[in-house]
């Protein structure tokens, strides 16, 4: 796939480019700030933009606006955030339009270089990649929620790698489970939180992280 | 002298008696009258103003009272005038009876020594003049404060005054302090996430890398990159650390700390370093980022090609020079500096920054050490 990246710090830029290289994806350009990136954008047309949230010259927030902009402008782009910390804002706002060729990743999880390859694979093919632990920290915040307390562990788990943006395949690898227990557990979670049932995964996380945030 | 003062000062309320009959039976009927009031209270003050001014030298002289500049206004020096002439005659009274109970006592002794008094009558006499005795001295002694109080409260900043002005102070310094401890935690983390975290991810990258790695060389030459990689993120933690609080300052001391910041700068720096007292552990903190931030600025921004930094103790205080050859023009406003500003000003210091354009600059740090 067809790259283009934006992270401030000289080390990981050079880190992710050479991984990505490494691995056969074609990185077009590497930039430091958000002008740049867009800029870049515009010439390139990539596939999939990386980009971290905090850059220069404020050091705020100005990628995920830039992820915001990228995603009005070219839906087709894919757009994967890096984020320092889990900002549930930042989430929400890069989430509204829809969950579509989308990622919101803790930085650290460029680290794990399986799951960030992954995740990056899955925003490339149209899905969502949402960090396990925004997804950990929205469940736990809404466990007061009633009908999320109705789950068992096992809907739970898989509620979990449903909101990360997994295929059911990739769930029952990830679980030890047969696909078609996959299937049951979803529909025992869709069936308890009132969510009409539909095809198509993105569309099920949009669906479960707007419920979660609710 | 104080005696001297009191008796004076017993006189004097005689003429602020004698003024306020005289001017009061002479304007008086012009106060009345709304139409001269103001120039007639305005006379009134002009008089009470000398007399004032009077009662003031007599302060300094006798009992060597130091007043700021400070002009009371007409109210505060009429009232003022009015207040000490009471108290004044008061005392002028009090001392009058003390010296009739001498006369008295020294009657009472020669009765004595020819007497026929019985010792009921002796004890009696003796019990009543020492209680009068005692009265007489607790209500000079109260006049005299009291005469002492009025005088701050016309010529000077009141008692009243000074605590508002040190609580004001007070609140100032917390506030300054509680931002600047705010700084420089973002600075922290900051240096945290941008720096160190950074570097981590970069380097648990590299080790993903090589765990993926085609062939056994490949992942032999990512892995000692990443072996690399893990040492310097030592160092930046360490140095990350160091900014947050140097260790060298508990453990060797405010000399050798400095002697770690001068080592570490890329400008030479030459040190005098004379303090003989061991110095208060907050005292040398101060000193120490002082020294720092200003000798860091200086190398960084200032492109100075030699900086000396002076370390003094004169008496109680500590005294902080540091003088750069740079190009000056250093910002006092600028985050650094009022973050220092505030962490000298938090032990009741002061902070001076001397940077015109063009060079040098110099910063002073007064620093209490009691």
């Amino acid at each position: 796939m067809r790259v283009i990246l934006a992270e401030d710090s000289t080390l990981l830029r050079e880190g992710l480019v050479r991984l990505l290289a490494e691995e056969g994806h074609e990185v077009l350009a590497a930039v430091g700030d958000a002008d740049a990136l867009l800029r870049e954008v515009e010439a390139h047309a990539p596939d999939v933009v990386v980009t971290d949230i905090r850059m220069p010259p404020d050091h705020t927030d100005e990628g995920l606006r830039a992820a915001v902009r990228i995603r009005e402008l070219r839906p087709e782009i894919g757009v994967v955030v890096l984020s320092q910390y889990v900002e549930r804002n930042y989430a929400a706002q890069l989430l509204t339009s829809s969950a579509e060729r989308v990622g919101y990743l803790l930085k650290d999880r460029v680290a794990q270089v399986e799951e960030f390859l992954d995740a990056l694979e899955r925003v490339h093919a149209g899905g969502a990649a949402i960090d396990p632990e925004v997804v950990r920290q929205l469940l736990i915040r809404t466990t007061h929620v009633d009908p999320l307390t109705r789950l068992t562990p096992r809907e739970r788990t898989v509620l979990e790698a449903l909101a990360e943006g997994h295929t059911n395949a990739a769930i029952g690898e990830k679980l030890h489970i047969s696909l078609s227990a996959v299937e049951k557990n979803l529909n025992a979670i869709f069936d308890k939180l009132g969510l009409h049932r539909t095809t198509g995964y993105s569309r099920r996380v949009l669906a479960v992280l707007r419920y979660l945030e609710s | 002298m104080r005696v001297a003062g009191v008796l004076v000062g017993c006189l004097t309320a005689l003429l602020g008696l004698l003024y306020f009959v005289v001017a009061g039976a002479a304007l008086g009927a012009f106060l009345l009258w709304p139409r001269t009031r103001v120039r007639a209270h305005a006379l009134l003050a002009a008089g009470a103003r000398r007399l004032t001014a009077l009662e003031r030298g007599r302060r300094s002289l006798f009992f060597h009272d130091v007043f700021p500049e400070h002009r009371a206004d007409d109210r505060q020096t009429l009232r003022y005038l009015a207040a000490r002439t009471y108290s004044g005659l008061l005392c002028a009274v009090v001392v009058g009876l003390v010296d009739f109970g001498a006369v008295l006592a020294g009657i009472f002794a020669v009765g004595l020594t020819r007497s026929s008094m019985t010792w009921v009558d002796v004890l009696s006499q003796v019990v009543l003049g020492g209680t009068l005795l005692f009265l007489a001295v607790q209500g000079l002694r109260a006049l005299t404060e009291q005469d002492a109080r009025l005088a701050r409260e016309c010529f000077g900043p009141s008692e009243r005054e000074l605590l508002q002005r040190r609580i004001d102070e007070l609140a100032t310094s917390r506030a300054a302090v509680v931002r600047a401890v705010d700084v420089e935690r973002r600075r922290v983390e900051r240096d945290l996430h941008d720096g160190v975290q950074q570097r981590l991810v970069a380097l648990a990258m590299l080790l993903g890398r090589a765990r993926r790695g085609r062939t056994p060389e490949r992942a032999d030459a990512l892995l000692e990159q990443a072996h690399k990689e893990a040492q310097e993120v030592l160092t930046e933690l360490r140095e990350v650390a160091w900014r947050v609080y140097p260790t060298a300052l508990d453990s060797l001391g405010l000399r050798e700390a400095l002697g770690g910041v001068s080592e570490r700068c890329a400008v030479p720096v030459r040190m005098e370093y004379d303090v003989p007292d061991p110095l208060p552990s907050a005292v040398e903190t101060a000193a120490y980022f002082v020294v720092s931030e200003a000798v860091n600025n200086a190398a960084k921004h200032a492109a100075a090609d030699e900086i000396s930094v002076r370390v003094r103790q004169r008496g109680a205080t500590l005294l902080v020079l540091v003088r750069d050859t740079g190009v000056g023009g250093a910002d006092p406003a600028g985050s650094g500096l009022t973050g220092l500003g505030s962490r000298v000003a938090a032990l009741d210091g002061t902070l001076h920054v001397d940077s015109p354009l063009g060079g040098p600059t110099t910063i002073t740090a007064e620093l209490p050490c009691a």
